[in-house]
């Protein structure tokens, strides 16, 4: 299971904003892109994803697992996000916001699952509490466990530390990539923090003219 | 600061509302006589299925539209749009479709033909399909405005756009997302709106004299006559009919909120059965508001055509003469037309800055109260409200004054101003709030820098809503200018009684204009400018 | 001899006294509005009495007088003694509403010096609204005549001279006829006329009624509905709401005829170019229901003397005769023309005009106001639902 990008590139208007470049994030990489506010990283994620939206345009291939995913909706390319902010569903509570992003099954079986992934989040109990009630770190753990419990063939972190303290930063960090890495998920991470990016991983930078160079 | 919003409020609107509804329901109900009349029951069950299939199908076509149109090009034009269609007033609406659909009307001359109209059942139909018609086009665009209302402000549209990314991302189709994350939390800000809708549906009077089934009629014309008449026992008889209409709506409401809660398990069973890739089709929506856009540009091309049409016998597509006299008697006699706009300006102004100071002073918790007697200011039959307000500003010696003329349509039009601005104004992100405070900024630097620039479709299209509604009040005008000051609609109503079409459409139109420049207004400064990603 | 003088020349003093107390009030005048052709005439009546006796004559329009008889009420029920209606445009219902509540001023009417040229005599209606007695609480204005009217190209030969034709010209044009549903007051009218041609004996119309008399007295009038119904407008299971509606449908060619309570509504229609210009207007043969409308003045109004002069101008020969020309407003005069000097007769020369009534029949009374809540009750119970 990996994420190939090849001569992917991000336009604005027409304008170049991130110049093609090829990319492979094998299974369990964490592959760390860092660039200013403005140089398309963001838009580079979404149009991985599948959801960027004019003047922004994307070219190049995607591929997951060697398949090409480019004509794939969304919501069918099975690659999981986390953002800045949890987005946690205001109007469903803990458990169900868990539940949302997992398969269709028995109900007890998918209920055995959300408790279980409650149980990794330490958050045993919080299952019928609304999200807002819960703290940030809290919250942050639980959008994690959605995007898990979808069953992602690959992940993109759309600098998902950026609002946490920084005590709380150290530690969701390492509690993030130790959970990818377990599950051998390919993961992409923009940032424009150059501590974001976990030990020994690869970082690449967008350069001036949107060049993506080895950090 | 926290008593500041309430005095006002108290003092402005409901003291003076409360008053009027216990003035109101205080007369004597002849209970005995409403009970053997003949049309009771069967115009009960008209009144209650016009509102519940007006309510049904107008939210669905509010939902179908908004989800159509919201993340593509026209969704920016849409508040433009449907501002258009809600400037139109009900009863010109009504008697332009009218004119559509009925046997001698312009649909029959176009494809039946013939000498004479065809024998056709539409307009007046005893099943109360046209009336249904009726409503489902004045109230979707009322709809599809408050949900732009809500969805155009900054901070929702922000929240909701990354909600849909991330919905997506865990595998969920458009409208999958739309139906499991966008309307559960939409269509509780629209509570009042809906309740609104229905509530009207099964009390209009205008638009059913004008389409709706005649023999029996729905329950509200039965007691609009009845409180209309000059004999007291029929008023009394009157009365009944109109607390009865209201005791049934009110124990409907009771038992649909209680089916709601009773389904609660069904719905979070539907919200959290896991991803579908169910998309969203596009094109229902954008044919339904196609659809739309045709009828009222027909109705508003008929009226136009009425307004200066002298005989026009089936089945010519013209009329025979055209003749300028029904617009020259309007222009011949500018007062209440700007005695109208003056009072629309007023009571706008006054009714914003009074539903901004409750919201910003008052808790959360109050606003029930508010709402539901905004809802029974809005939902009972005007003709009993203001026949209690009437009573009480007799007392009070305001009867044919300004300022009694003021505080008559300022009832109205705060109502519905509050309930178009409460639940964008409510859903404000208070984190901004904290924010903004932790960068030292006074709380009116706040409100003006931060909260009314975010909340600025809100308040223009809650604004224009008001400004509608001032321009559109007859029947408490009416009484209480008692003949002192003259309105556009008392003008409209008193010249249409005699049945004259050319001045009816005349009035009609006049009295568009103004609330359609008001809401064209507000879509066009309030639009939205934040560059967000939808789909 | 002087005792005998002494009342004629105080009402002659009093008179006086009441037009100088009139200079300078202001009349409200709460009239019905729904016709140009009558708020021209209003406003005609208003220049007049402002340059003749200085009295401002204000026209407060009105879509239905039940909103004055209602306002009245309240007012005098809150002690308001500067009331806010000074003149009211009334008759049938809503007269003897405000008669029996005392809401009036009066009696006046008879003591305006112009009553003197009132038809009392032809025409009893001036005298006896709806079978309940003026009694000089209402000063008469106009006169009414039950009126139909259709395209004279639709009639081979004689337009409908009784119910019966009309049944008859129904069951021909299946679809094409109707009458607004009581309790319209049109409506009700025609109700009233099919009871007038289809009982027994008249007579019992004119007096108060029992329920078991009108069920009596009522039946030859529902066997003829009965009958009527299945050829009428939507199988005679709808009906239009109003005179407005019923005529708006003869316009549009959706109907073959209509009624009006006004005679001259048609030739007015025709010549304001709303209806074609074969309209013809007739009544039946043996007469149709007539009655007459008046001002009255309500018991708080503040500008009382102005008022009664203005009723009295209203009812001086030039303003009757305006009122009765075509081109003006074509309302039928209250006044006897024999009792009217030579000069003042000719201003009602009467030309006539296309769509006006050819041959008009004899006006009959009204039934006994009582008739009516029965006739609606029952129209109600037996069609209404």
């Amino acid at each position: 299971m990996d994420l190939n990008l090849e001569n992917v590139a991000i336009r604005l208007d027409g304008m170049p904003l991130i110049a093609p470049f090829s990319l492979d994030v094998p299974a369990g990489a964490i592959v760390t892109l860092m660039g200013p506010s403005g140089s398309g990283k963001s838009s580079l994620l979404a149009y991985i994803a599948g959801d960027l939206e004019p003047p922004l345009e994307g070219q190049g291939r995607i591929l997951l697992d060697g398949a090409p995913i480019d004509d794939v909706a969304p919501e069918s390319r099975h690659i999981g996000r986390l953002f800045q902010d949890d987005l946690l569903f205001p109007h469903l509570t803990v458990g169900e916001n868990l539940m949302f992003g997992l398969a269709r099954g028995p109900r007890g079986e998918r209920e055995a699952l959300m408790r279980a992934a409650l149980g990794l989040a330490e958050l045993e109990g919080f299952e019928n509490r609304p999200p807002h009630t819960l703290s940030g770190g809290q919250r942050s753990r639980i959008a994690l466990f959605r995007a898990l419990l979808a069953r992602p063939a690959a992940m993109l972190l759309d600098e998902p530390f950026a609002k946490l303290d920084a005590e709380l930063k150290r530690s969701m960090r390492a509690y993030v990539y130790a959970h990818l890495k377990e599950r051998n998920i390919p993961t992409l991470l923009v940032t424009h923090d150059r501590e974001d990016a976990p030990a020994g991983g690869l970082v690449l930078r967008i350069g001036r003219n949107g060049e993506v160079k080895h950090d | 600061m926290k008593r500041t919003g309430l005095a006002p409020l108290a003092v402005l609107w409901a003291l003076p509302l409360a008053a009027s509804l216990v003035a109101a329901f205080s007369g004597p109900a002849a209970w005995p006589a409403l009970w053997q009349h003949p049309q009771l029951w069967p115009g009960l069950a008209l009144s209650l299925w016009t509102g519940t299939a007006g309510l049904i199908l107008s939210l669905a076509a509010a939902l179908v539209i908004v989800a159509a149109v919201h993340g593509t090009a026209p969704w920016r034009r849409l508040a433009s749009v449907s501002g258009a269609f809600l400037a139109l007033p009900h009863l010109a609406f009504a008697i332009g479709l009218g004119f559509l659909i009925m046997p001698a009307g312009l649909v029959a001359r176009l494809i039946a033909g013939g000498s004479a109209p065809p024998q056709w059942i539409a307009a007046q139909d005893p099943y109360g399909i046209s009336l249904i018609a009726c409503l489902v086009l004045k109230e979707t665009p009322f709809l599809i405005w408050t949900m732009w209302a809500l969805l155009a402000r900054g901070d929702v549209a922000t929240a909701l756009a990354g909600q849909w990314r991330s919905a997506r991302s865990l595998g969920h189709g458009s409208l999958s997302v739309w139906l499991r994350v966008w309307m559960p939390q939409i269509l509780p800000r629209l509570a009042e709106p809906l309740a609104i809708v229905w509530v009207y549906g099964a009390g209009v009077v205008d638009m059913a004299l004008v389409i709706g089934p005649t023999q029996p009629p729905p329950l509200a014309v039965i007691a609009f006559a009845d409180l209309n008449h000059a004999d007291q026992a029929i008023n009394g008889r009157g009365l009944a009919g109109a607390l009865f209409l209201t005791l049934v709506l009110a124990a409907i409401a009771c038992l649909a909120l209680l089916a709601i809660r009773l389904l609660r398990p069904l719905s979070r069973a539907f919200l959290t059965r896991g991803p579908s890739p169910m998309t969203l089709p596009r094109a229902p929506g954008m044919a339904l508001l196609a659809a739309m856009a045709l009828v009222y540009a027909a109705v508003l091309t008929v009226l136009v055509i009425m307004s200066v049409a002298g005989h026009w016998p089936y089945p010519q597509l013209l009329p025979e003469h055209f003749k300028p006299e029904a617009w020259q008697q309007l222009i011949a006699a500018p007062a209440p037309a700007l005695a109208s706009l003056l009072l629309a300006f007023a009571t706008t102004a006054s009714a914003l800055g009074l539903a901004i100071l409750w919201i910003e002073t008052a808790g959360e918790s109050l606003d029930r109260f508010v709402g539901f007697a905004a809802i029974a200011a809005l939902g009972l039959p005007a003709l009993l409200i203001a026949g209690g307000q009437y009573r009480l500003f007799l007392a009070f010696g305001l009867t044919g004054t300004a300022a009694g003329l003021y505080l008559a349509h300022l009832t109205f039009v705060f109502a519905y101003v509050f309930i178009v601005l409460k639940g964008p104004y409510r859903a404000f992100d208070p984190r901004f709030r904290s924010v903004a405070l932790g960068l030292d900024t006074t709380r009116a630097r706040f409100w003006l820098r931060i909260k009314a620039p975010l909340l600025k479709p809100a308040l223009l299209a809650a604004g224009a809503v008001g400004f509608a509604v001032s321009m559109a009040q007859y029947v408490p005008a009416q009484l209480i200018a008692a003949g002192r000051y003259s309105t556009l609609p008392m003008e409209a109503v008193t010249l249409a009684s005699g049945g004259n079409r050319a001045l009816t459409a005349v009035f009609a139109l006049a009295l568009a204009l103004p609330p359609g420049l008001a809401f064209l207004a507000a879509a066009w400064f309030g639009r939205p400018r934040w560059g967000h990603s939808w789909t | 001899m002087f005792m005998a003088l002494a009342p004629l020349r105080a009402l002659a003093a009093g008179w006086a006294a009441i037009e100088a107390e009139a200079r300078g009030q202001t009349v409200y005048f709460n009239a019905w509005a729904g016709s140009d052709t009558i708020n021209a005439y209003i406003a005609w009546a208003g220049s007049e009495l402002q340059s003749r006796y200085g009295a401002t004559l204000n026209h407060v329009k009105i879509a239905d007088t039940a909103e004055v008889v209602r306002r009245v009420r309240d007012e005098v029920a809150a002690g308001k003694k500067d009331g806010s209606a000074d003149l009211v445009w009334i008759n049938g219902e809503n007269f003897r509403a405000m008669k029996a509540d005392r809401l009036l001023f009066g009696p006046f009417a008879e003591a305006l010096p112009n009553f003197k040229f009132v038809d009392v005599e032809e025409k009893p209606t001036t005298r006896v609204d709806f079978a309940e007695p003026v009694e000089g609480l209402e000063s008469p204005w106009g006169m009414a005549q039950l009126t139909f009217f259709g395209d004279g190209k639709m009639f081979s030969a004689y337009p409908p001279q009784s119910v019966g034709q009309i049944l008859q010209f129904a069951g021909k044009n299946p679809g094409r006829v109707t009458y607004p549903a009581p309790p319209d007051f049109h409506g009700t009218t025609f109700v009233k006329q099919v009871l007038i041609e289809t009982i027994a004996d008249t007579a019992v119309l004119a007096r108060p009624v029992t329920r078991e008399a009108f069920i009596a007295a009522a039946k030859p009038a529902w066997a003829y509905l009965d009958q009527l119904h299945p050829h009428l407008w939507r199988g005679g299971k709808q009906f239009p709401r109003s005179q407005a509606q019923m005529k708006q449908m003869f316009a549009d060619g959706e109907l073959l005829m209509a009624f009006t309570f006004n005679p001259n509504e048609p030739a007015n229609l025709v010549a304001s170019g709303e209806l074609p210009a074969t309209t013809v207007a007739w009544q039946h043969r043996n007469g149709t229901i007539g009655n007459t409308h008046f001002v009255a003045i309500p018991i708080n109004a503040r500008a009382r003397a102005a008022a009664q002069v203005a009723a009295n101008f209203l009812l001086s020969p030039e303003a009757q005769a305006r009122k009765a020309d075509l081109k003006v407003w074509g309302d039928p005069t209250v006044l006897a023309l024999a009792k009217l000097d030579a000069a003042d007769q000719k201003l009602f020369a009467a030309a006539s005009a296309p769509g006006s009534v050819a041959h008009p029949a004899p006006a009959l009374p009204e039934p006994h106001a009582s008739w009516v809540p029965l006739i609606e009750a029952a129209w109600l119970e037996r069609y209404g639902a």
